[in-house]
């Protein structure tokens, strides 16, 4: 397994936000995430670029422990998060933002990379020299993409990447994630537009208060009645927290 | 690159330096051809004294664009330079360096600034921020360089007195072109000052550092995400405060051939006043901020007398804050807002 998490806990002073989650992600594969507002999902994906300390458990990427690793090791060693909206860095011109996503690298292939970025969105190539802050929604959902890929990563996270995009968008964004992953870039994925996630993953975890309550094939969790209950029901992510059902934490196929 | 002015946003033709540049020779033309040579004499007296302010403008932007954090040991290590410069003159250590000694002294002064700068980052800014989280949200590292600035200035009372000193300025070159005297280090300052904030622009917008300075200052999240190693870059920062301080100083020291252990509260306040005139973070506002206040400065002591100064300065930044709250160049290039 590339990335591999052994009972991962994250506290925010009294809140314990993350509790003993474990998972694995493997070379070419890509794993959602799932859960409520609230769940714990963007503080797992930080703790696991480092952005927020483990308070216990471990994290191995590549066979190599990186729980104690700062987040630009851990990009060196090419894990890298697109982050929660995007995060963008708005004074910078847009080709400026793509040279930031290859800060961490010093080869020769920097530029050639970025034309092949320039190549693959357009949208980007006519913004070169604008500032990022001129960007559509979309657009700058592909910089942020466009900015990780830069990095080199062999795993890539995101964090709701959907949010906030058009139907239109989605549809084209999750095309995107189809054909990285296909390329042979393993993704881990969080998100609320539950449906979209499931096709293109081959497996999932369900989390709620911070534990994983659920975890399967993404045809067994498609297929999951209580989980059709609580997401796949309410597809639109805007309608805030649904409850899904109380589930003892150790239930349901976990791995 | 065409893209850019075929989608409305058209590139500007002049660069802020290459404007404010004009302005300043435009001024001493006008002067010329309207005011005789009097007036003329004090606006280059006005932008030499400017170049000064300027270059402690330019310090103060530096930590408040990238670290949003008002750092007030910069009139100190100002002063550190000139003291220690005179103190190893006085007392003989560069006996050695023969006619050179006066440089020596300077280059050292510099880098005692440059240290000391280092110390502050190493005791206020790093140390707070490990333990508190975001600093920059807090006034802790202003109110803990404000102790800096007590305890260097009292250090170096205790060690070199508190009179001022004069400082043996070893040579008086001066050009007279067109009736006008102007000196050579006034000349050489206004160059090497202006040099320096084309040489620090050109950092900023060009280079991979300049980009992470940049990023670091909009968001230190983003840029550690983005693999900025943020606190071995934030050094950086304090390390060019300390040299742009610490040059600032020399250039004082060679032109008015005087140090004491007050002189940076009076550059540092005009230079303060300088940077919010330009525009918080923006280093060419803090350049043509430093040049008005120090054009304000001689042509209010001229026509109105010396006691005059400061109402002529500070009314001037009152009038520009109210009229256009964000200074004169007020959409920032190194970041602003976020921190
Ligand atoms: N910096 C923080 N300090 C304190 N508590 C936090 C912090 N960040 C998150 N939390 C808390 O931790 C819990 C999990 O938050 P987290 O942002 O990880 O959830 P999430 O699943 O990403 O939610 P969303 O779907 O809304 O993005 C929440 O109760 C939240 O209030
Ligand atoms: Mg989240």
């Amino acid at each position: 397994m590339l990335l591999e998490v052994e009972g991962l806990d994250v506290r925010y002073g009294r809140t314990h936000a993350v509790r003993a989650v474990s998972l694995s992600v493997g070379q070419d594969e890509v794993v959602t995430v799932l859960g409520a507002n609230g769940a714990g999902k963007t503080s797992l994906l930080r703790a696991l670029q480092g952005m927020v300390p483990a308070a216990g458990g471990q994290i191995r990427f590549d066979g190599v422990d990186i729980t104690r690793m700062s987040p630009p090791q851990r990009l060196q060693r090419h894990l890298a998060l697109v982050p929660e909206g995007r995060q963008i860095i708005i004074s910078l011109s847009v080709h400026e933002n793509l040279l930031m996503g290859a800060y961490c690298r010093h080869d020769a292939g920097v530029s050639r990379d970025v034309d092949g970025i320039y190549d693959r969105f357009p949208n980007l190539a006519a913004r070169r020299d604008m500032p990022a802050s001129v960007l559509s929604g979309g657009e700058q959902q592909m910089l942020a993409i466009s900015r990780a890929l830069l990095a080199k990563p062999r795993l890539m996270m995101l964090d709701e990447p959907s949010l906030g995009l058009s139907p239109l968008l989605v549809e084209r964004l999750f095309g995107l994630l189809g054909s990285l992953r296909d390329e042979g870039l393993a993704i881990l994925l969080v998100e609320q537009n539950t449906q979209m996630a499931l096709e293109v993953a081959s497996r999932g975890l369900v989390m709620e208060l911070g534990n994983v309550v659920l975890e399967g094939s993404a045809d067994a969790l498609r297929h999951n009645d209580r989980l059709a209950a609580a997401y796949l029901g309410h597809a639109a992510p805007a309608a805030g927290p649904v409850s899904p059902p109380a589930t003892p934490p150790s239930s349901n196929g976990r791995a | 690159m065409s893209d850019a002015a075929a989608l409305g946003r058209p590139k500007p033709v002049i660069g802020k330096g290459v404007l404010i540049g004009l302005a300043c020779a435009a001024a001493i033309g006008l002067a010329m051809l309207l005011g005789g040579r009097v007036i003329t004499q004090q606006i280059i007296s006005g932008l030499m004294l400017g170049s000064i302010y300027m270059t402690v403008a330019v310090a103060f932007t530096l930590t408040i664009g990238v670290l949003n954090f008002l750092n007030f040991t910069i009139p100190t290590l100002f002063m550190l330079t000139g003291m220690v410069a005179w103190g190893l003159l006085a007392r003989g250590y560069l006996a050695g360096f023969g006619g050179a000694a006066w440089f020596v002294a300077l280059m050292a002064g510099i880098a005692v600034a440059i240290l000391a700068s280092l110390v502050v980052e190493r005791f206020t800014f790093r140390y707070l921020k490990t333990r508190h989280g975001d600093a920059t949200e807090h006034a802790i590292p202003l109110v803990s360089s404000l102790g800096f600035l007590l305890i260097f200035e009292h250090l170096v009372l205790i060690a070199l007195g508190s009179e001022a000193q004069r400082f043996p300025v070893p040579f008086k070159a001066d050009i007279y072109f067109g009736g006008l005297v102007i000196g050579l280090p006034q000349l050489a300052s206004l160059a090497l000052a202006l040099g320096i904030v084309a040489g620090l622009t050109y950092v900023l917008k060009r280079t991979r550092m300049g980009r992470a300075l940049r990023t670091i200052a909009e968001s230190p999240d983003t840029a550690s995400l983005l693999g900025v190693e943020v606190a071995r870059i934030v050094p950086i920062v304090f390390i060019l405060t300390g040299l742009l301080s610490g040059v600032a100083a020399a250039l004082f020291t060679v032109n008015y051939g005087d140090v004491s252990p007050f002189m940076g509260d009076h550059i540092g306040t005009k230079a303060i006043a300088a940077m919010v005139l330009g525009g918080l973070g923006s280093v060419w506002g803090a350049v043509a901020g430093g040049l008005i206040v120090g054009l304000a400065e001689t042509l209010s002591i001229h026509f109105l007398g010396g006691d005059s100064v400061q109402m002529v300065v500070w009314g001037m930044l009152l009038l520009v804050i109210i009229l256009r709250p964000q200074g004169l160049f007020g959409a920032s290039s190194i970041g602003k807002g976020k921190m």
